[in-house]
């Protein structure tokens, strides 16, 4: 009896690490989207913020520096990412790779000249975010609520929220009653990068506790089909990011069962939460609606 | 009056190439700054290391360089085709890593059967691209069925491609005397070195191969006028009797074949292990280099090559970098990285330009 | 010269855009304070420029704009409307996603924000509109109920309304000008842009008309007849004169019976059309645009799906078979919008040049190889025979002015040895040379005893052109007949909804409009 409470316990406990990044990650880039900014370049931003969360934690042996220092790096790329689409026009889904790739050697690069090793680091005890005590879960998982239901307000309950959605679904009807569209797609592009930033924190400095050039696991782009998911929507996405979550817990316990493991093997269960993620995008198709001028500059005139 | 019109045609032209060159060489510029600014910010000599990287990749000092150059220019020339091919059509096809690990795979399992010897090398690459295209037409089916995104769905498959294969390598295919490997290739499937003592083997010939067949199918071919019709304008491809479903589908499949050639190469092609090692650590990222090969070329298969060894200088110059400035050799993704997002800022040296004047007028 | 009532003046407005067309040459406008003002004109004639000029949306390219006496620049809409100018479209700029609620207090700061007052404009107004719904679940006629109560809301007291009735039933027309009154009397300037005389003479105090970028005059309704309004609209100013043979008709070549056809947004958009166009002849379709013509040519041309009804093609019935297979057929057709539907402006002029007969045996070789030579020699012989100004058959289409650009698409629907040619709009905004020549070609392909459907809004042209003539509205044939059994004033009535039936019953055309 207790050994399965115990059981049941963990898996519930897994689930809230597993669905954090993802919903930190998905809430932001529903604001972003929301204002029309696609951003494709969240699982770089994980992986950059990850890592920078280790570093400054690690110099300043504090956990809560090294999460400020993620979501700064977050929303220095968000800024970047949203002149180039916002200011300039550029084409989202280009500047989108591009930061994956930064990202992708940065890191690499970075580990090694920080530590001196090949990509793999694990900062001290001290760096690492505590445990709240008693229920055993991470202040963060906490944090993801309170700012997730925080975005739902902003976006649905405050003239902010309203500018923000009438931007990416209308930007000439915006534009006519004197919102600055740019200026409010520079904003929600930092928001949303500065959120994947803290998922990369919370991956790097608390979940895992590790840097790795493969920080994210994909986890970047499964928040964007969790952003589909949501229709666009931050509460819908803790639903559906709890989902996901819960999923990936219960195959990543299942696939370490000494009767499962004999019959399949862990490295091919390992495909199910992307052939999960897939399914579900597939099985979506004409319930979920984008904000109507999503990934397109705006151009007056 | 005829020739003098078509002289202002090639002009018009070559403005506008002139222009993107400018364009991709200022990004190239951009790069190597912001990368040496990093390096010299975590404490290496970006001098240093820029010229140790030139000597130890396009040097012509010794060939063996230059066939290591040439010799990472292979694998990404062939996944920048499958960017690139999608660009054409319209799509984000960044599935290229997949399908290579897709079309490794391949290799490795008809390098598994017991064949008479001029077989294997036919088989590798027939197997191989065949997997590969059929792992992306699973992309292109579920945009076109289901209307999911490509760049999601690609890159879950990539994912699930990755677990697929290294779940083969350590069970369906296993080294029996070297457990970090697959099964090699057997020495008549292996295709022959270029240059002995480098890496560098006849899949590079293979790779300027499929890179004209690419641009002749673009270009010559009504499959390619057709997927360049639907890229540009998919109203007015419906309009000219097109059905854009099918011409993505093509895309995706030839796309697929590309990355797979990469895939086979590598196993067929490179020495010492011809096999996939531990975590496919000799095929990861070859798919992402790839889309940043693509851009740098303009996603024109001629730009492509030039731009493909480029791209294998630097993977090749990393070493060099390493050991003696001893900057890790990943500095050289970051270059890349860079590279494609000042890429991504269009008109941006028409924006410096006209500062510049603005100030100059100031002067004046 | 604007006198002390006056509220909006407008001089000498030019408006030239960066394609070259010139919208206004030169118009002078001005409105009295309270009044509802009449802007009339066919499409094209700078009504809509004019307009987008004053809310800010466009700057003229010379000119100067008083309002309430005082001279004003405008960079944006935003600027226009803290000056109390504001401007209902057509497409409403609305928010569909949001509620009406939402739309109204958009972009406003927080401490303006006051639910009660806008109650209360609902109520003094009656505009009632449900404040919680949600826009896209609404009616047209409440959208634009929302937009006129979000303008009043932001304190607009000149207000624009661009053809504010096109997509509204006979009752919410009602209602809507019931408004407008109401509004008047509370000293609200009203200007109405249409082309509908009935409804001018309806609602305004006064009337503008413009025509071809140039005003014609300015009237008081209450002095205006229909009569007079629709030869001041439509008013001959005839350029020149196509010479040409009486018509020969042979085999009805395209049929389309009892046609229905769905527009983007759902709604019907061509509702049981029928017609048949014969070999040798040209059959016309007129009206203004956004009458269901554009759907109705894409039905027949494969583009748009048919609801009911069907298309038939030299006896075969074709309905919603794809463009290829209509094209192998001998349909040639030359669409709207040529940089949307009918160039792929990136591409070459050789490979514009066979777009949609790419797949012929004559371009495409044993290895599906096209055959560039031969295509080169096509596109060399459209440019030659069409006198078209291109740096060369290897330059990309965008880099031709829209004149060339229009005529290496009729070039290359014509090269195709056609049947039926579809042209819809086929010299929109070219030149007089230029419209002149696909003018005399399409009689040409008419001697040739090839059947023509031409569709435009441009009213010279179809009726100098057709040997019978249809007049669209609202998706329905207003009556067939030849062009020369009809008058200026015939035509214009039924371009603005009168039934040719209704016309012709009665001897005398006044009596019909006061009965109705």
């Amino acid at each position: 009896m207790t050994e399965e409470l115990v059981m049941i316990l963990d898996i519930l406990r897994g689930t809230s690490y597993a669905m954090t990044p993802l919903i930190l990650a998905a809430v932001g880039e529903i604001v972003a989207e929301r204002a029309g900014i696609v951003n494709i370049g969240l699982e770089g931003i994980m992986l950059l913020s990850g890592f920078m969360a280790v570093v400054f934690a690690e110099m300043a042996m504090n956990p809560w520096i090294g999460v400020l220092a993620g979501i700064g790096m977050g929303a220095l790329i968000g800024l970047i990412h949203g002149y180039i689409t916002a200011y300039l026009k550029g084409d989202h889904i280009i500047s989108g790779l591009g930061i994956n790739l930064f990202a992708l050697g940065t890191v690499a690069f970075g580990i090694e000249a920080v530590w001196g090793v090949r990509g793999y680091y694990t900062p001290p005890l001290e760096a690492k975010v505590p445990i709240i005590p008693g229920i055993e879960i991470s202040p963060l998982f906490i944090v993801m609520i309170l700012i997730t239901i925080g975005t739902y307000y902003l976006l649905y309950k405050t003239s902010i929220g309203l500018k923000i959605r009438a931007v990416g679904e209308n930007p000439e009807a915006a534009d006519v009653v004197g919102v600055n569209v740019e200026l409010t797609q520079l904003l929600s592009a930092v928001y949303g990068a500065a959120l994947a930033g803290l998922a990369g924190a919370f991956l790097s400095i608390d979940w895992l506790a590790a840097i790795t050039k493969e920080l994210p696991a994909g986890r970047g782009f499964i928040a964007l089909a969790l952003v589909n998911f949501a229709n666009w929507n931050p509460i819908l996405a803790l639903g559906g990011g709890a989902l996901f979550g819960f999923f990936w817990t219960l195959a990543e316990w299942i696939k370490n069962m000494a009767a499962i493991k004999a019959i399949i093997p862990v490295t091919l269960m390992n495909t199910i939460p992307y052939i999960a993620t897939i399914a579900v995008v597939a099985g979506l198709i004409g319930r979920s609606r984008p904000p109507a001028h999503v990934g397109r500059p705006y151009k007056r005139e | 009056m005829g020739s003098l019109s078509s002289l202002k045609g090639k002009l018009v032209l070559l403005k506008g190439t002139l222009e993107k060159l400018v364009e991709i060489i200022f990004a190239i510029i951009v790069g190597f700054v912001i990368a040496g600014l990093m390096m010299y910010m975590g404490g290496f000599d970006p001098i240093k290391a820029y010229a140790a990287m030139f000597e130890t990749s396009l040097s012509l000092t010794d060939p063996y360089y230059i066939a290591m150059t040439l010799s990472f220019a292979t694998p990404v020339m062939l996944t920048a085709l499958t960017f690139a091919i999608g660009v054409r059509a319209g799509l984000f096809n960044i599935g290229a890593e997949g399908q290579m690990y897709m079309g490794a795979l391949g290799a490795v399992i008809v390098a598994s059967w017991t064949l008479p010897g001029p077989l294997y090398l036919p088989l590798a690459f027939i197997v191989g691209s065949l997997l590969a295209a059929a792992w992306g037409l699973i992309a292109g089916l579920l945009k076109v069925l289901r209307g999911v995104n490509e760049v999601v769905s690609t890159i879950m498959l990539n994912w699930i491609a990755f677990w697929i294969v290294e779940y083969a390598r350590v069970y369906v295919y296993p080294n029996p005397i070297d457990a970090s490997k697959t099964i090699s290739m057997p020495p008549p499937g292996r295709l022959p070195l270029l240059i002995r003592g480098t890496e560098l083997s006849v899949s590079f010939i293979i790779a300027i191969i499929t890179v004209f067949i690419v641009y002749y199918l673009l270009w010559h071919m009504v499959l390619g006028y057709e997927i360049r019709a639907t890229g540009l304008n998919p109203t007015a491809a419906r309009y000219g009797g097109i059905n854009p479903k099918k011409t993505m589908l093509w895309a995706f499949i030839i796309g697929g074949i590309a990355a797979g050639l990469a895939g086979v190469s590598e196993i067929t092609g490179r020495p010492p292990s011809y096999a996939i090692t531990t975590g496919l650590s000799n095929l990861f990222g070859y798919g992402f280099d790839g889309i940043a090969v693509s851009l740098i070329g303009a996603n024109h298969p001629l730009g492509i090559i030039p731009a493909a060894i480029f791209i294998g200088a630097l993977s090749a110059g990393s070493r060099g970098m390493q050991t003696t400035a001893g900057v890790p050799l990943e500095m050289v993704k970051a270059v890349q990285g860079i590279i494609v997002w000042a890429l991504a800022m269009p008109g941006l040296i028409r924006l410096i330009r006209r500062r510049m004047i603005r100030r100059r007028g100031v002067e004046l | 010269m604007p006198r002390n009532d006056t509220i909006v003046y407008m001089k000498d407005i030019v408006k030239v855009y960066p394609d070259g067309t010139v919208a206004l040459r030169g118009v002078d406008f001005e409105v009295k304070k309270g009044e509802i003002h009449g802007l009339l004109g066919e499409n094209g004639a700078g009504k809509t420029t004019l307009m987008k000029i004053l809310s800010g949306l466009l700057r003229p390219t010379s000119g100067e704009i008083y309002i309430r006496g005082r001279k004003v620049h405008f960079k944006s809409a935003s600027e226009a409307l803290k000056h109390g100018i504001g401007m209902v479209h057509q497409h409403l700029a609305l928010v569909p996603a949001f509620t009406a609620y939402e739309n109204i207090i958009l972009g406003l700061p927080g401490k303006v924000i006051d639910r009660k007052k806008i109650e209360e404009l609902m109520e003094t107004t009656g505009l009632k509109i449900p404040l919680d719904a949600k826009v896209e679940d609404l009616p047209f006629g409440v959208r634009q109920r929302i937009e006129i109560l979000k303008m009043l809301y932001r304190n607009v007291d000149i207000l624009i309304l661009d053809e504010p009735t096109t997509n509204l039933t006979p009752i919410e027309t009602k209602e809507l000008f019931e408004t407008l009154r109401n509004l008047k009397k509370q000293g609200k300037t009203i200007i109405f842009i249409t082309h509908k005389l009935r409804e001018v003479l309806e609602v305004t105090d006064r009337v503008t008309v413009l025509r071809r970028g140039r005003v014609v005059g300015v009237v008081e309704t209450s002095k205006a007849t229909p009569e007079m309004l629709a030869k001041m609209m439509v008013g001959r100013e005839v350029v020149f004169r196509i010479e040409k043979k009486p018509a020969r008709p042979g085999e009805p070549v395209l049929v389309v019976k009892d046609l229905w056809v769905r527009s983007d947004l759902g709604g019907w958009a061509v509702k049981g059309v029928s017609f048949a166009v014969y070999s040798g002849e040209i059959f016309g379709i007129a009206g203004v645009e956004g009458n269901g013509q554009s759907e109705l040519v894409e039905a027949i041309t494969g583009l748009r799906r048919v609801e009911k009804g069907q298309v038939i093609l030299m006896g075969r019935d074709v309905t919603n078979k794809p463009p290829s297979e209509l094209y192998r057929m001998g349909l040639s057709h030359i669409p709207e919008d040529r940089q949307k539907l009918g160039l792929v402006l990136d591409m070459t002029v050789a490979e514009n040049s066979v777009l949609g007969i790419h797949r012929l045996k004559k371009f495409i070789g044993k290895l599906l190889n096209m055959k560039w030579k031969n295509i080169n020699v096509h596109a060399k012989k459209i440019i030659e025979r069409f006198e078209i100004v291109a740096p060369g058959v290897r330059a990309p289409a965008r880099s031709l002015s829209g004149g060339n650009q229009q005529k290496l698409v009729v070039g290359r629907e014509l090269s195709k040895t056609p049947v039926v040619i579809v042209a819809a709009q086929p010299t929109r905004g070219l030149d007089v040379a230029a419209t002149e020549y696909i003018r005399k070609i399409l009689i040409k392909m008419r001697d040739e005893g090839k059947a023509v459907l031409l569709v435009s809004a441009d009213l010279d042209e179809v009726l100098q052109l057709s040997d019978r003539v249809a007049i669209m509205y609202e998706g329905e044939f207003m009556g067939i007949a030849k062009p020369e059994e009809l008058t200026e004033e015939q035509i214009g009535l039924m371009m603005g909804g009168y039934h040719m039936d209704q016309l012709k019953n009665t001897s005398s055309n006044r009596k019909v409009l006061e009965a109705s």
